[in-house]
């Protein structure tokens, strides 16, 4: 046991909303091929600070564990990514756990993202299909679209692209790199395509598209590699091809 | 969920972008090219500047053509830079860099320019007031800054143009599109700073 290789970990906590943050450094046994996940696990096992006072158990959120959900998004070394799929190995030591900053903070590593699934009521991010009656298939998608859609459909509204926006902030009212991108990605699809209007509709208000501000971080913070800012690009031209016709024809 | 949208936003940012080439990054290289006149020195300068200043209809002229816009696109960039918040410390992509500097240069050219235009616009523009002006070191430094910022503002603020209307969409044609550009703020800045060591005697 003397030769234990020890984690060294220091998390930003903060009890609730309106408590004041603090530091706390923690040690957790090493074990092979750790993440970041289980290494909380510990703590909550053994809620124990690096002082050896007994304290409370570091609350956050998972639930897939392998980096589909989004749910675990944290800032680990100055980075959002995942709890999950953050390596101990491959982290440098004291690993630093702090929440995300753009989202209402509810306890320790634990935040709110209800602002991004607003967001993607806001751009009206589905497909409406009820009828009074069975509308039957819909039409066909080309092969080639499906391809490339379908790298947009990974989007896991884990909040990377919101955490590294500068033109996200208290503020300002921009959804976002990821409720832009859905619209692309709803409007691709050939069903979805038949209410591509409402959606470019509401691209145009404020906060929408017009408020992206180039800084193309969302792009390289994107965990599953999501062509945001080409997506902005495209749906530029799409919403000042729709705003100018919807002008002319008034 | 549709709640009432404000109708002249996205007319407001589209409007803005525009400004920035139409009338006013061509105006500014205009202007560097026409003031490379004071390099031949004080009498052909002065006598440019007399012909312009007798062009008909002048007045109106640089209230549309230049006052309105510059000061549309001052305003409304302002509140632009408000309602953003770097974090370049924590992300230190080129991108983001440019991000910031081009909300620094912004705010540097209005008060270059709200300085220069009371100076030289309402007050005696003549090569001999100019020249008085950058005599004094910090009254050069703050022209060459406010020379070398505004071309920058320019030249990285058509790098955004192009994705704003939609012209450069994936990262290659950006790309391109960024050397296009680098080499504009280049000839420019050289441009513009021939046209101020013409004052530097």
């Amino acid at each position: 046991m003397a030769d234990q290789k020890m984690i060294r970990l220091k998390i930003r906590r903060q009890d609730g909303p309106d408590k004041a943050a603090r530091w706390e450094e923690f040690e957790v046994p090493y074990r092979a091929k750790m993440n970041i996940i289980s290494c909380l696990m510990d703590i909550q096992k053994n809620p124990v600070n690096a002082q050896g006072e007994r304290t409370s158990p570091v609350v956050w959120e998972c639930n897939c564990l392998e980096e589909v959900c989004g749910a675990c998004t944290m800032n680990i070394n100055g980075q959002s990514r995942q709890a999950c799929s953050a390596l101990v190995d491959q982290l440098e030591q004291p690993i630093v756990l702090e929440p995300l900053t753009k989202f209402p903070l509810v306890r320790d590593l634990m935040v709110d993202r209800q602002i991004m699934f607003d967001n993607l009521k806001k751009v009206r991010a589905w497909i409406p299909i009820d009828g009074t009656y069975n509308l039957g298939p819909g039409p066909r998608m080309a092969e080639v679209k499906r391809q490339w859609a379908y790298e947009l459909s990974k989007c896991m509204t884990c909040g990377c692209c919101m955490e590294a926006c500068p033109q996200v902030n208290s503020r300002s009212k921009f959804i976002g790199p990821a409720a832009i991108s859905q619209v692309r990605l709803f409007n691709t699809h050939p069903t979805g395509e038949m209410n591509k209007h409402e959606r470019l509709e509401a691209l145009l208000d404020d906060g929408g598209i017009t408020d992206c501000g180039n800084a193309q971080n969302c792009v390289r913070a994107c965990p599953k590699g999501i062509p945001l800012t080409t997506g902005i690009a495209d749906l530029n031209r799409e919403t000042n091809k729709y705003a100018l016709d919807r002008w002319l024809r008034k | 969920m549709s709640t009432r949208q404000s109708p002249y936003h996205f007319l407001i940012r589209r409007v803005h972008s525009l400004l920035g080439l139409l009338p006013i990054g061509v105006f500014l290289a205009f202007h560097m090219v026409l003031n490379l006149s004071a390099r031949a020195g004080a009498e052909t300068y002065n006598k440019v500047i007399e012909t312009m200043r007798n062009f008909p209809g002048i007045f109106v002229i640089e209230l549309i053509v230049i006052f309105i816009p510059i000061a549309f696109h001052a305003i409304y960039g302002s509140w632009v830079v408000y309602t953003g918040q770097s974090n370049v410390l924590r992300y230190r992509y080129a991108r983001n860099w440019f991000y910031i500097i081009q909300r620094i240069s912004g705010i540097y050219t209005v008060i270059f320019v709200v300085t220069h235009v009371y100076l030289l616009r309402f007050g005696e523009a003549t090569f001999a007031a100019l020249q008085h002006f950058v005599s004094n070191p910090a009254g050069l430094i703050f022209y060459a800054l406010g020379v070398v910022l505004a071309i920058f503002h320019f030249a990285n603020g058509l790098w955004a143009f192009a994705i704003t209307w939609g012209l450069t969409i994936g990262p290659r044609s950006q790309q391109i599109w960024s050397y296009v550009c680098g080499g504009i703020f280049i000839v420019l800045s050289v441009v513009g700073l021939s046209d101020l060591t013409a004052f530097l005697k």
